[in-house]
């Protein structure tokens, strides 16, 4: 008796849970296909694109090429949603796992195998097989969406770095500004020569390796003659002779500039008018290409120059790092035949090169890259040169998280509580541990 | 609803609940349904559901096999930064409840004395517990630039050469509880008020049989507020073992900073499980640390008995 005071009310809740997951249940989304019932056309599909571009630079843009697609056939219509970098990627997640995802969302280009391994993206081959697009894109970014051999996302854009430096600089110190640093030993020559110290510190730094946009994962692929962390077979190969020597190298900076000076110094380090190059810090800097269009907004009284990454010796390659962003298909998206067209003009021609030139960014294909009309801008020329030497990488699976485990060793190096051998063989210790498990 | 001298009738007792009786039964759960539904959409279904998921490879889109006890075997026996964000947590944990504790006593028994302009005073220090979030790690960046920043400049004047602290694995937890300090004005309010509840006549009683004022401290003032310090310090527990956004925002893209010295549990865990979607190994995760943090509040518990004093208790 007792017992039946509560199963009313609980039927009650139990009622109540189920009509309010009945109202929460997506009968039709309104993204998808509203039929424009207006005239007797066809009906037309909306497609949901969710991007992270929603300043006030990149926003116009994307949102000229959408336009410009919407406007090219009636049969589709394109939805720009702007979502901010911190949230768009667990948006996605849970969107895809509540079946309403976005029809075409722009993502990470490192993960793609991971996430079509997860099933959160859409398998692209059979649209690939009808009409094959693939030879519009760099190979060393289309390797980059494969998983198990097939596509799972098309290219969108990339990026390369180069070593900018300050041609007045060079003059002060008596180096000819036509003729960049070629090789670690000419960097190191130059740096110190473009060092200006007074009794309080530094005035000028010539160089710091790890100051700007080329990490010591990058680096490590520079000494390494263009090598990953993971070698053709996929296996780690971190504790190579060439990476010690690189790593050696890295530490010989600090050594010489002082710990302190460098922690110091990077802390002050801003963007805009307080960024070190701009404002006169450092003589030397990597950065990528779109770094141009700050030294164009903030430091226009600059005379500067850019250069490829010098080589740790004569042919042993000007390698640089590259990453970007990819188009894909979120996997149960509503309609992928009409997101395919969409991702399909995204990538071609006209929609890149558009973006290039009001970005200085560099683009997946190639054709729009090494336009004639882009190139005009001698920075963004040297980028679209330097894409040959540039390097991506696709991490195998059973390494996901590895980064986690290969940082830790190198920040030690520069603590000075490991050597670079020691963190070296270290870290690949570590991370093939991690690669037998997830097996 | 439920008085005692129905609980003790008989069983058919129930019978005789009047129609208004019942409509007011119904009426009252209607009155909590938001509530109910709250703790079982909201808390126990999903809590139920990660306790299931902890046992399986669930990756939210593409499995959910059960895996017994992988998970935590791994955990356990095979993952060397489930220890890292784990030592990282408890280091601060054990450093900055008793710091923080301390900390706020001893600014209300100074915000409690009597002097002219204390309103202001009393504003100032709580002042940083009211702004909070983002924008505060971003403050303290500054402040704890190694070169130019306010900590270091003040040291420099003591003659103390100031570590790199957010650059210095052996620094960087102790500026992040260095930070939270800052913010003791919480809960120094709650002692305030708990302060000035303590009747002025045993201060006078006791200085009649002539008590300095540590003994007058250590014996009546300190017991009088000690369930206050109780609840401040399990709250503290539970508070700092969630400590997340520190390690987010003040490294690198949340890596986790100097050689994962800011890699702390929630932020190791938030990296499985949105990073590498394993939201089953995640939800393990999130399992060990609901177990420990209970654990330790039943301790704190436990131990209460010995030390918190609650005027007309049962004891």
């Amino acid at each position: 008796m007792k017992k039946k005071r509560f199963v009313y009310p609980l039927a009650l809740v139990a009622v109540s849970l189920l009509l309010l997951l009945a109202a929460c249940t997506p009968e039709s989304r309104s993204s998808s296909g509203t039929p424009t019932a207006a005239t007797g056309e066809e009906p037309k599909v909306t497609l949901d694109f969710w991007t992270f571009w929603g300043s006030e630079t990149r926003r116009p843009i994307i949102e000229k090429i959408i336009d410009d697609f919407n406007q090219s056939q009636d049969r589709i219509m394109v939805k720009h949603t702007y979502l901010p970098f911190g949230d768009i990627w667990t948006k996605n997640l849970a969107s895809i796992a509540a079946g309403n995802p976005a029809d075409v969302i722009v993502n990470d280009y490192a993960d793609v195998n991971l996430r079509a391994s997860k099933n959160q993206n859409t398998d692209l081959s059979s649209y690939l097989a009808e009409d094959d697009i693939e030879s519009r894109f760099y190979p060393e970014l289309w390797n980059n969406v494969l998983y198990e051999d097939k596509a799972y996302a098309l290219p969108f854009n990339t990026d390369t770095r180069l070593l900018y430096y300050n041609k007045e600089a060079f003059r002060e110190a008596g180096l000819d500004p036509e003729q960049p640093p070629q090789t670690w030993a000419e960097l190191e020559e130059y740096a110190q020569k473009l060092d200006k110290k007074s009794e309080n510190g530094y005035e000028q730094v010539g160089f710091y390796p790890l100051w700007g946009d080329f990490g010591v994962d990058s680096w490590l692929i520079n000494g390494d003659g263009g090598n990953g962390y993971f070698d053709e077979s996929d296996q780690a190969a971190i504790n190579t002779p060439g990476k010690v020597a690189t790593l050696e190298w890295l530490k010989s900076w600090q050594d010489r500039l002082g710990r302190q000076t460098v922690d110091a110094m990077k802390a002050d380090f801003g963007s805009g008018v307080s960024d070190p190059f701009i404002s006169g810090k450092v003589a030397m800097y990597i950065q990528t290409g779109t770094y141009n269009t700050q030294i164009e907004e903030f430091g226009q009284d600059l005379d500067i120059g850019v250069a490829p990454i010098p080589e740790r010796e004569a042919g042993s390659g000007h390698w640089s790092s590259g990453g970007g962003f990819v188009v894909e298909i979120p996997k149960g998206a509503a309609h992928p035949e009409e997101a395919w067209e969409f991702i399909k003009y995204l990538t071609d021609v006209d929609a890149q090169k558009y973006w290039a030139m009001e970005n200085f960014d560099n683009v997946a294909n190639i054709e729009a890259a090494e336009d004639p009309e882009a190139n005009e801008n001698p920075v963004y020329q040297a980028s679209v040169e330097n894409l040959a030497d540039t390097k991506v990488f696709q991490v195998p699976l059973s390494a996901s998280g590895y980064k986690d485990l290969i940082n830790p060793h190198t920040d030690a190096v520069f603590l000075d509580k490991e050597t670079p051998e020691q963190a070296l063989e270290g870290a690949e210790k570590d991370v093939q541990a991690l690669m037998s498990k997830n097996q | 609803m439920k008085t005692t001298a129905q609980a003790r009738a008989p069983k058919n007792a129930r019978k005789k609940l009047s129609k208004l009786a019942r409509r007011e039964e119904l009426q009252g759960y209607l009155f909590i349904l938001p509530w109910l539904i709250g703790l079982f959409g909201i808390t126990l279904f999903p809590m139920l559901f990660s306790l299931y998921g902890s046992f399986t490879d669930y990756d939210v889109t593409s499995r959910m096999n059960f895996i017994g006890i992988d998970n935590y075997a791994r955990m356990f026996a095979d993952d060397p930064l489930f220890w890292k964000s784990l030592y990282n947590t408890l280091y601060y944990v054990a450093l900055m409840v008793p710091l923080t504790t301390i900390g706020s006593v001893l600014l209300a028994l100074m915000l409690n004395e009597k002097i002219a302009g204390m309103r202001v005073f009393r504003t100032i220090y709580y002042l940083p517990a009211v702004l909070s979030g983002v924008g505060v790690y971003f403050l303290w960046i500054q402040l704890l630039n190694p070169s130019t920043g306010l900590i270091n400049t003040m040291l420099g004047w003591a003659g103390i050469p100031g570590p790199a602290w957010l650059s210095d694995p052996m620094w960087t937890k102790p500026a992040i509880i260095m930070m939270k300090l800052w913010s003791v004005g919480g809960g120094m309010l709650l002692y305030l008020a708990s302060l000035q509840g303590v009747p002025s006549q045993l201060y006078e009683s006791a200085k009649l049989d002539g008590a300095s004022a540590f003994r007058r401290f250590w014996h009546i003032t300190l017991p009088m507020i000690s369930p206050v310090i109780f609840f401040d310090v399990v709250t503290s527990f539970i508070g700092g073992f969630q400590i997340f956004q520190e390690g987010y925002v003040m490294t690198d893209s949340g890596n986790g900073g100097p050689m994962g010295s800011l890699l702390f549990y929630n932020l190791y865990m938030w990296n499985q499980a949105f990073g590498l979607f394993n939201m089953g190994y995640a939800m393990a995760m999130a399992w060990v640390l609901f177990v420990i943090v209970l654990v330790l509040t039943l301790i704190n518990l436990r131990m209460s008995k010995r030390w918190v004093y609650y005027e007309g208790g049962d004891d």
